[in-house]
């Protein structure tokens, strides 16, 4: 087992969970395998996958100035490996934005449809361009190996010092305006974040974090292929790298004072501490490391430093992308795993694609063989499956596609249909209305009711005959049931019949037979109909008819009974107030400015109730 | 005509008949909590709503379809405009669904549907299609305490001017929406402080899509300046190295 074969099904194994993670995004919706939410709709695939990976990708400009503009010719073994670190870091930030844009079968809209005054407008189409620019920059790499590309090869040599040229002003650009995103948002990001120069505070860390790329990289793999690293390079380069953190550190303190924001360095909360963490891994440890020629010379220490400073700007841009916005609400945004599943195999993907270009075309000067790649290797065998595997490449590949499907089958199984929704309204009983000749209709008991003149409309409708226009299903031995009685939750529909009381000994104790017919006593068709035994439960002349004995609940109940009516009356008198909620549902406010009484804070809210009788 | 709402917090009462019109004419079908919602009750769903202040003040939460607006300064495929009359409307068809016009809003409005598989936003657009030939809103028609209207900006700025006048003591002498960062369509006058429907607080009355202007003009210039720089520089480097090499022969 060698480190590359490890690596790759590590890899292989991350990209096979997000295939399944990704393939639901796209059938559940946003909503189902995100934490984003209307508070925080951009969450760590723009945090990271983008802003991360465009200044991840940086060290593709900066190498090739060094290269080809300054004319740096010890740099010459490092600008491969770095222009396709960009090629493959833009190319995984396309793919990173079509699984967080809503819509990303419209991507090309931008190209139709202009908004010049746009930030991202602009970044889009830099990305555009530059991942083409990239693209003809990187191709003469792989056209090596094959003659038959070779005067495209030739044909596109020619034009590298304009391709690097445009290359690095479209950078520069689309680098700063990642920046200037945030521009618009001085109420939603925080006072240590915020700052009119925002696109030079990005543009200049993306240059740091560029050289500190290149170095992690090239220590990286030379790790990983027992390879020699170009300590001698990069030591030069960690020497430049420290006057860009120092100039960033400057600009950036130095932004605060002119702001006066310094006071927010010292504020306690868990801002102050964030940046604190952030600006010390990002710049001013590693420009200390850097400027300390023994450990800016030593393998271990420009690794050390690089590493730091790229996780710390990697934070910077997750900072500014949504963790550093001041709360707007009770909702807190963490990362669903199944977002950090997507950025995870989009990373591991550029991996795996970086690896590939590396061992196949010569993008260092000694092309790193894949150990397992040796033809001169035996065939293994599994002695657990008790088979051949095959040549070491053919069973790592087996291997591989293992790791895969069984990442992705664990995707498939963690991503179970959660309800997007609450599991749906409450269980909540109603309670009886109160009251003499005006009842307070309250059944949640909360104090916001409707006062409904029982006794006015009882007179109007023509007294005891006019109950049944209501009460139109009685309890036995009840002349006019409580609404509640029936209706007993305030919005779930409940059962008016209560089975399994009419089964149980404590209640009326009947034996199945003696309602359902013989034979059948699970068949509710052909079981006896209440009336069959209560005579008088449904009272006679009722307007409202039972269809069965499942009941709406109270607030449909009440609401269906009076609005029916009152709509009808607001038609034929022409007083469309009539069948407003609001001529029934009197707020205080309504009471106050008809010259009643004013509220009392303490009190219930809307109308005062008299005291609940026990 | 530049078409506004100004809604009086003191007349509302809260009976929420702006929300249930604004979701009939717009067909918004049926609410339903979700994860994803905000404390205001806007949603995909619901376009208005009616917040409760201090002292039982009623307060109508919708887009401020500002005269200078973030959302349309800020997205990429300008799917956002605003119109001739004043409403700020979304075409779907344009959009791409990145969501920056949510993370843009000072007021952070627009709304996203996301449990769809093909989300679009959601916000108020000032009933364009019914202000555009003639009617008015459908929450202010609908409003029965004639709480929130609709009219000429100038009109209802000059109305409302006259209520805080003719009643002293009873409004704070503010009318939101009047010069906030640029003026709203969108008028508001009460009694309590407004603030609670603006959860970021902006403040001050400059219109933020300026913020980006700066940098988005200096764009070409730092291209070109780029540009001409590296190829100044490279051109310079070469002759020296040039000249170099020359007298390294003699």
């Amino acid at each position: 087992m060698n480190r590359v074969y490890k690596l790759k099904l590590i890899l292989w194994t991350v990209v096979g969970l997000a295939a399944a993670v990704g393939a639901a995004r796209f059938i559940l919706g946003l909503g189902a395998t995100t934490n984003l939410s209307d508070v925080t709709p951009w969450g760590i695939w723009i945090g990271f996958d983008v802003m991360s990976g465009v200044a991840l990708a940086a060290g593709g400009f900066i190498m090739t100035a060094t290269v080809y503009i300054f004319r740096l010719e010890k740099f010459h073994a490092i600008v491969r490996p770095a222009v396709l670190t960009a090629f493959l870091g833009y190319v995984a930030v396309a793919v990173g934005l079509l699984f967080d844009l809503g819509l990303p079968w419209n991507i090309w809209h931008m190209i139709v449809f202009w908004n010049p005054h746009s930030p991202l407008f602009e970044v889009g189409w830099c990305v555009m361009l530059y991942l083409t620019v990239l693209t003809l920059e990187f191709f003469p790499v792989p056209a090596e190996d094959f003659s038959a590309l070779a005067r495209i090869r030739r044909f596109l040599l020619k034009f590298r010092l304009p391709l690097v040229i445009a290359g690095i002003g479209l950078s520069t650009l689309h680098q700063s305006s990642l920046g200037s995103l945030f521009l618009i948002m001085p109420y939603r990001l925080h006072p240590l974040w915020y700052s009119p120069i925002l696109p030079l505070l990005f543009l200049i860390s993306a240059i740091a974090l560029g050289m500190m790329m290149v170095t992690l990289e090239s220590h990286t793999t030379a790790w990983l292929y027992r390879r020699k690293p170009e300590t001698e390079a990069l030591a030069s380069l960690g020497g430049a790298a420290r006057w860009v953190l120092l100039l960033y550190l400057a600009m950036r303190f130095g932004d605060l004072a002119v702001r006066g924001q310094l006071g927010y360095l010292f504020a306690p909360g868990l801002h102050t501490a964030m940046f604190w963490l952030e600006i010390s891994a990002m710049a001013i440890v590693p420009a200390i490391l850097f400027s300390l020629v023994r450990v800016r010379r030593t393998r271990g220490g420009q690794w050390a430093a690089a590493a730091l400073g790229v996780f710390g700007v990697v934070w910077n841009r997750i900072d500014v992308g949504g963790l550093a916005h001041l709360r707007q609400g009770a909702q807190f945004y963490l990362p669903a795993w199944t977002e950090v599943a997507i950025s995870a195999g989009v990373v591991a993907a550029a991996t795996l694609a970086f690896l590939f270009f590396v061992e196949r075309f010569r993008v260092w000067e000694q092309r790193p063989a894949d150990p397992d790649a040796d033809p001169l290797k035996l065939p293994e065998f599994d002695k657990v499956g008790m088979t051949w595997l095959g040549v070491p490449v053919v069973a790592a590949r087996t291997v591989y596609s293992l790791g895969f499907v069984f990442a992705a089958a664990l995707g498939v199984a963690l991503i179970a249909p959660q309800p997007a929704s609450s599991r749906g309204v409450d269980p909540q009983s109603s309670h009886r209305a109160r009251g003499g000749p005006i009842l307070w209709i309250d059944g949640n008991l909360n104090g916001f009711g409707v006062a409904f003149p029982h006794e006015k409309i009882e007179q109007k409708f023509g007294g005891d005959a006019s109950c049944v226009y209501c009460h139109h299903m009685n309890f036995p031995r009840d002349r006019a049931s409580g609404c509640y009685e029936c209706h007993r939750d305030m919005y779930l529909v409940s059962d008016a019949f209560r089975h399994d009381w009419h089964a149980s000994p404590e209640g009326a104790h009947l034996a199945c037979t003696q309602c359902h017919p013989a034979g059948q006593p699970r068949a509710a068709a052909g079981a006896k109909a209440c009336t069959a035994c209560h005579k008088d439960m449904i009272p006679k002349g009722t307007t409202i008819q039972v269809k069965n004995y499942r009941t709406v609940g109270y607030v449909q109940a009440m609401h269906e009974l009076c609005i029916g009516c009152h709509k009808s009356i607001a038609k034929r008198e022409a007083k469309p107030d009539f069948a407003r909620c609001a001529t029934c549902h009197k707020e205080d406010r309504a009471v106050t400015d008809a010259g009643g009484p004013a509220f009392q804070p303490p009190a219930v809210r809307g109308i005062l109730l008299p005291p609940v009788p026990r | 005509m530049k078409a506004a709402i100004l809604t009086d917090t003191t007349k509302c009462i809260g009976c929420n008949e702006c929300a249930l019109a604004c979701k009939k004419v717009h067909h918004l079908g049926p609410d339903e909590p979700r994860r994803w919602d905000r404390e205001d009750g806007l949603s995909a769903r619901n376009w208005t709503s009616i917040v409760e202040g201090p002292h039982h003040t009623y307060a109508r939460q919708q887009c401020r379809n500002c005269l200078e607006p973030a959302c349309v300064a800020s997205c990429p495929v300008a799917a956002l405009t605003k119109t001739e009359i004043g409403a700020v409307v979304y075409d779907s068809e344009k959009c791409m669904g990145c969501r920056y016009c949510m993370m843009a809003c000072p007021y952070g409005i627009p709304r996203y549907a996301w449990d769809q598989p093909v989300p679009y936003i959601r916000k108020c657009i000032l009933c364009y299609d019914r202000i555009s030939t003639g009617g008015q809103p459908a929450c202010t028609e609908a409003c029965p305490a004639k709480a929130t209207i609709f009219g000429d900006r100038d009109e209802l700025l000059a109305e409302a001017h006259r209520r805080i006048a003719g009643t002293p003591g009873k409004y704070i002498d503010k009318i939101w929406g009047e010069h906030d960062l640029g003026g709203t369509s969108v008028l508001s006058i009460s009694n309590v402080d407004l603030s609670f429907l603006a959860p970021q607080h902006p403040a001050g009355n400059a219109p933020l899509p300026k913020t980006t202007a700066i940098a988005m003009d200096a764009v070409p210039f730092v291209f070109t300046g780029v540009v001409g720089a590296m190829a100044g520089l490279n051109w310079i480097i070469r002759r020296r190295m040039k000249i170099q090499e020359e007298g390294s022969d003699e």
